[in-house]
């Protein structure tokens, strides 16, 4: 018995090194990606070296001293990384429970409409907004809520209202930051989720009409469990990217003002490392975020696998 | 097919290959001059090749200018030119980078001495210390002992610093308004306050519609209004110093006072409201179009407003001040920028490799000192630019003048000492208060001190004082907020500060 086992065993390995051998074309297509991977993902690693350090350029990793968890130590202690983490998570809320179901609902009623045309030039103008960049987005909406002359200000003026100082106040800052990010980004994120709307078995729509569902009983109770996969996957990326909330777009919408809500480690380790020359400890926060995305993406993994989901490795 | 295909390809690679060789080819024979320039006579060794220069220089304008002035410089300080220009608004990342990654050229325009990785990078001796070597040449061995002292780090100085005018800012209003409105220049900062009430309420344009407001204001708090209004009130340029003891400029009574000032401004609407994420083209342009009938920033910026305003605002008239006070005294005063040390020309040691390179980069630096070059690089080739008359020169072609020479005017090591006026009328009223502030400049005392805390932590410091500043302006906190913020200041490394300039005052006097 036990004989038999390890033969198969064997066996086993043998056909899987032939499996090899046979494919090794294939194999050696993956190669430039590997390489890919290597020189410009996993060998600039090395560099976060420089966060036990106090780098100087000058002197290079190697004359740089070493001065272990210092700056990691004046991270934890310090109270802006509370600050930090507080938008960070507070922004990325923002992010995964007002954006995050928008483009679901929006594919959905989209999957509902008829008139193929109609549909089509929907998507078409909808999707256009992902192709601006944040400084036209954002240069649009200083234009709309300026306080000396802006559109929507005026507005307000007129019907005897009293102005609001949108780009200045703290508490407008993550309203204006949600407001573009679906305004640029909703039409676009629909993209995935209405292909896979349109790979759902007819027939469960037909056995549907049979059993006297209406269209939102079909939605609930067909294409959502249908594209259930497609939004957990999704949502797991999406989390892996927690800590990147874009620094393009919020660096353009800080001020002295907004900074105790606007401030975030991406825009801080721009400020403390480009700006200010602090390398090493821009490298020791930029770890840190790197460390939290990381753990983030693996919990949520996890947490989609018990599910009985696939995730995404 | 394929073999047409192949033949491409190859071809392809090899015109690279080609292309590629050229270019290290032209890298390698940089700047190769080894003749010994030790002398600085330039009559005996005029037949020698052009010694070819790289330059990485700071842009303040919007493009780089075209080659018309590059190529006379050239020409006359027997040069091969090469410029990278760094945008101004970008200096502190696209510097940063520079440095850390060792992409430097032969001279690097250093104009944030304060900042800790520009200054790290001097003090680990990435750039030669020039001082032996400047009493060999003309013009540089005249850099006084004084700016020589300013510009150096630690008693070292790694660069041939900048010599401009100690103090440039003060006020530019509307002239026309207040001949409408039949006022006289203020005086005193009260009378200020009046104008600027005035230009808001009181219709000044005619045109019987409330369109407009006292000042246009950008997001700066130094080279826009606040700082310039702060002297005013008698603060001191960022540190008094009063028998060794330091007291950073938030932290006196007249920083509240000024303070108090800008928030009265602002919220009487005297201001634009929207002045805290107001960036410099939208002011100027606000004010070119007739919003706002003053502008507190540099004095030379009243002819630039001019220039905007023609064909917007036709009847427009500046008048420009630099004496204004609490109480109407002779005791004036304005910050200095700098303490009139506007950076440093430096040579970093990996593309100057020893000394008779270092004296070749020298040589052209002192050359382009002379007045000649000067005049080239402020109003540009005479009969293309600019027309002389005696001292005097005209400009003749505006628009050729700001493409081709305007971006050299923030290049020129030395702008104080030389005979060149310039014709025109605001430009030359404007030098000439330039020339007065001298007289009433306040200097910073710790800016040629040392202090370690302030080059690792000080930027960062700053945006805390900064911060508050606005927030005080713009009534989100009140007086407790910013004393607040002060003690945060403190706390978080400024007590360093203090004590550390103390330390090092100490040690010169």
């Amino acid at each position: 018995m036990e004989q038999q086992a390890l033969e198969s065993n064997i066996e086993l390995t043998k056909k899987k090194s032939y499996d090899w051998m046979q494919h090794k074309y294939l194999y050696a297509m993956i190669f430039p990606g590997l390489l890919y991977f290597i020189i410009f993902k996993y060998l600039p690693m090395g560099g976060l070296i420089i966060a036990f350090q106090d780098y100087q350029p000058f002197l290079g990793i190697f004359g740089s001293p070493w001065v272990g968890l210092k700056h990691f130590s004046r991270l934890f202690t310090d109270d802006v990384f509370f600050m930090l983490l507080r938008n960070t998570l507070y922004l990325f809320g923002l992010n995964i429970f007002l954006f995050f179901p928008m483009p679901i609902i929006l594919s959905l009623m989209l999957n509902e409409v008829a008139n193929k045309r109609f549909k089509s030039s929907i998507q078409t103008i909808i999707y256009i907004p992902h192709f601006m960049s944040w400084v036209i987005i954002v240069s649009i909406s200083f234009v709309l809520l300026s306080l000396d002359g802006g559109l929507i200000n005026e507005l307000i003026a007129y019907l005897g209202g009293e102005k609001i100082s949108f780009l200045t106040s703290p508490t407008w800052l993550p309203r204006i930051y949600i407001i573009q990010v679906i305004w640029k980004e909703l039409g676009w994120s629909t993209i995935i989720y209405l292909a896979a709307i349109t790979s759902v078995d007819t027939q469960l729509y037909e056995a549907a009409d049979m059993d006297g569902a209406g269209r939102l009983r079909k939605m609930w109770h067909v294409t959502l469990p249908a594209i259930r996969g497609t939004i957990i996957t999704l949502m797991i990326l999406k989390i892996g990217n927690v800590l990147n909330l874009g620094f393009e777009h919020l660096h353009l919408l800080i001020n002295s003002m907004n900074r105790s809500v606007a401030e975030i480690f991406d825009t801080y380790i721009y400020t403390a490392g480009l700006q200010n020359g602090q390398l090493s400890f821009s490298t020791a926060v930029g770890m840190f975020k790197g460390l939290v995305g990381f753990v983030l993406v693996w919990g949520t993994n996890k947490l989609a696998k018990k599910m009985g989901e696939d995730g995404v490795y | 097919m394929i073999k047409k295909w192949k033949r491409f390809a190859a071809l392809t690679l090899c015109g690279s290959a080609l292309l590629a060789a050229c270019g290290s080819g032209e890298a390698s024979s940089e700047p190769g001059n080894t003749d010994n320039n030790d002398s600085n006579n330039d009559t005996t060794e005029e037949s020698n090749e052009p010694t070819q220069i790289t330059w990485m220089n700071m842009l303040h304008t919007a493009s780089p200018p075209t080659d018309t002035v590059t190529n006379a410089i050239e020409e006359y300080t027997n040069t091969e030119l090469e410029f990278q220009w760094i945008p101004d608004a970008s200096k502190e990342e696209r510097l940063n980078t520079a440095l850390a990654s060792g992409n430097l050229a032969d001279i690097v325009t250093l104009t944030i001495l304060d900042n800790s990785s520009v200054r790290n990078a001097l003090k680990a001796g990435q750039f030669w210390d020039v001082e032996p070597f400047l009493d060999e040449f003309d013009n540089l061995s005249q850099i006084t002992e004084d700016t020589r002292r300013s510009a150096s780090i630690e008693g070292v100085l790694y660069g041939i610093p900048f010599q401009k005018p100690l103090a440039r800012n003060g006020v530019v209003l509307r002239k026309d308004w207040l001949d409408n409105l039949g006022m006289e220049e203020p005086q005193t900062l009260e009378e200020l306050y009046e104008v600027a009430r005035a230009f808001s309420e009181d219709d000044p344009n005619g045109t019987g519609q409330n369109d407009t407001t006292g000042f246009m204001d950008r997001a700066d708090l130094k080279y826009g209004s606040f700082k310039t209004l702060a002297t005013y009130h008698g603060v001191p340029n960022e540190w008094k110093e009063e028998s060794g003891e330091f007291t950073p400029q938030f932290d006196t009574p007249e920083y509240v006072e000024a303070l108090e000032y800008m928030r009265e401004l602002y919220t009487n609407g005297l201001i634009n409201q929207d002045f805290a994420v107001t960036a410099k083209t939208d002011q100027q342009e606000g004010f070119a179009q007739g919003r706002a009938g003053i502008y507190v920033g540099g004095l030379m910026d009243a002819r630039n407003l001019y220039t905007l305003s023609e064909g917007i605002t036709d009847d427009m008239e500046l008048s420009q001040l630099n004496k204004i006070n609490k109480d109407g005294s002779d005791d004036y005063a304005i910050w200095s920028d700098n303490n009139g040390v506007g950076g440093l020309l430096a040579f970093p040691k990996s593309e100057v490799s020893d000394e008779n390179e270092l004296r070749d980069v020298l040589q052209f630096v002192n050359d382009i000192m002379d007045e000649e070059v000067y005049i080239m690089m402020t109003s540009g080739i005479e009969g293309v630019h600019h027309e002389m008359d005696g001292n005097t020169s005209n400009r003749i072609n505006e628009d050729l003048w700001q493409q081709e020479v305007q971006p050299f005017a923030s290049s020129r090591p030395k702008e104080i000492g030389y005979d060149l006026v310039t014709g025109d009328e605001l430009k030359l009223y404007s030098d000439n208060l330039i020339l007065e502030n001298e007289e009433i400049a306040v200097l910073n005392p710790a800016y040629s001190l040392e202090s370690t805390t302030f080059t690792s932590q000080g930027s960062e410091l700053s945006v805390i004082i900064e911060d508050a500043t606005y927030q005080y302006i713009l009534g989100d906190i009140d007086l407790d907020g910013f004393e607040a913020a002060v003690e945060r200041w403190y706390q978080s490394g400024g007590q360093q500060i203090v004590e550390e300039y103390e330390a090092a005052w100490a040690e010169i006097n």
